[in-house]
């Protein structure tokens, strides 16, 4: 996929983020082209969920400069959630709202924010759901799914909302080892049909095949960034070369 | 003999039972509001409204309901009438439902900001991540989530302040207790009176319970 370099969605310079006395992300840059996959890998605690979600300001900015589809989500009069409406969230507990059923999760945020009438609404959300290949689990609540089916309906129901940008926040590792192949499948789909995708995983075999770009955190810094083959395969850093030692 | 009293002060008793229940209604509907009110300032991401709702709620639970009742039913119209020189009289009613408002809205506050925290925090993330605002989020997925898990302990408060309106006797209010110590200075029978006023309040509470119970049933199932 070749990214167009005319076109960063998101744009980060010296990123800082703090819990308290906690600075989890220290010095984080970085542009995110459209159409890029972009494979964010590193150990726990280096800070890259945290990173993901400052992208839609789940977590609030400590410094730093954040640009996501020309808002910039740094400045207190930015509309979050105009911003938020582009950029779809997959967490890795789901989150799917228990209290609706599979239907209901899907129509809720399009139809309150106006996006769509009830009726366009359903159509879009049945179309979504056979595309991730739950169509029959429209009426189904989410306790009666699987979780590699209720993760597949979060991802349905993030791209209801029609986003530019998907995030997806450690997606897979919720999940039981055989069900984490159905949710890879459906984000290799989505990467192959052009979509901007930020991707926080653990799955070193996904960003080696569907990646444009993978990138190597460890303590509140990106240590290291390029094509999959080269952070993976032929890792310059001795931080990257440890860490995948462990994992692969 | 019990039912010579009864066939003499029964419909009075009964009457009375039904300002019992007028007086706990209206006290439930306004608990409700500043429950849901202050139940929502404490789980806000706001210092100030977190204080202002900590600070209803101690002082609140800080006080018995008799001198509630008293400082809301003598000390208040005073305060106005003598001292800002405001004319203002407060009802028996008005004052028993401020003062059961208040106690009952205390509890019912902290209810609420359980019932909402114990809602993963994970939903209120996904639907803000969909670009829905806090307060759509908080009325579409957060609030139906944590009044199921409210019932039981709001029931239980329903209950109680039911049996609360016991001690607005004391303000004056015709409510069952108050009817049934004139009934007893009348006819000097403790006994049968206070018998028959127990299993007044023991049915109307059971059936209550029984209507509960049937109603979180009703609310668990099809939904896990």
């Amino acid at each position: 996929m070749a990214a167009n370099k005319q076109n960063a969605k998101i744009h980060v310079s010296h990123l800082k983020k703090s819990f308290g006395a906690l600075e989890v992300l220290k010095d984080v840059s970085i542009d995110i082209y459209e159409g890029e996959v972009v494979v964010i890998l590193g150990p726990s605690g280096s800070g890259k969920s945290t990173f993901l979600r400052c992208l839609n300001r789940l977590e609030d900015i400590t410094s730093g400069t954040v640009v996501v589809d020309g808002y910039d989500i740094t400045d207190k009069h930015t509309d979050m959630n105009k911003v938020r409406e582009n950029v779809g969230m997959v967490f890795q507990h789901f989150n799917l709202f228990n209290n609706l059923d599979v239907m209901g999760n899907m129509v809720l945020a399009p139809t309150e924010l106006k996006k769509a009438t009830k009726a366009e609404a359903r159509e879009n959300a049945m179309r979504l759901l056979r595309r991730v290949g739950l169509s029959d689990k429209a009426e189904a609540f989410p306790a009666q799914l699987s979780g590699g089916q209720k993760q597949r309906v979060a991802i349905a129901r993030a791209l209801a909302m029609n986003p530019d940008i998907l995030l997806f926040d450690e997606p897979t590792s919720a999940l039981d080892p055989e069900m984490v192949g159905e949710v890879l499948q459906v984000m290799q789909n989505l990467a192959q049909e052009g979509m901007t995708m930020v991707v926080v995983t653990h799955e070193i075999g996904f960003a080696r095949e569907v990646a444009s770009r993978v990138i190597f955190m460890e303590g509140g810094y990106i240590v290291e960034e390029g094509t999959p083959d080269e952070v993976i395969n032929h890792p310059r850093e001795q931080r990257t070369i440890d860490f995948l030692s462990k994992v692969l | 003999m019990i039912v010579q009293i009864i066939t003499t002060y029964g419909s009075l008793l009964l009457r009375a039972m039904g300002q019992t229940l007028l007086l706990a209604l209206c006290g439930l509907f306004f608990a409700c509001i500043l429950g849901l009110i202050f139940g929502l300032l404490s789980v806000l991401k706001s210092r100030v409204c977190n204080a202002i709702s900590t600070i209803f709620v101690d002082v609140i639970r800080g006080e018995p309901m008799i001198v509630l009742a008293f400082f809301i039913y003598f000390g208040v119209p005073q305060l106005f009438n003598s001292i800002l020189r405001i004319p203002m009289m407060l009802s028996a009613l008005q004052a028993g439902t401020i003062a059961l408002a208040l106690n009952c809205g205390a509890y019912m506050a902290e209810i609420i900001r359980a019932g909402i925290q114990s809602v993963d925090k994970g939903q209120m993330e996904a639907a803000r991540s969909l670009g829905l605002p806090y307060w759509k989020a908080m009325q579409k997925v957060v609030l139906p989530q944590a009044i199921r898990t409210m019932i039981p302990s709001i029931i239980n408060q329903f209950i109680i302040t039911l049996k609360d309106t016991s001690i607005l006797s004391i303000i004056g209010f015709p409510e069952l207790v108050n009817t049934a110590k004139n009934v007893v200075a009348n006819t000097m029978r403790s006994f049968e009176v206070w018998f028959i006023v127990g299993v007044m309040y023991l049915i109307v509470i059971t059936i209550l319970s029984r209507f509960a119970k049937a109603m979180e049933r009703r609310i668990n199932r099809g939904r896990e």
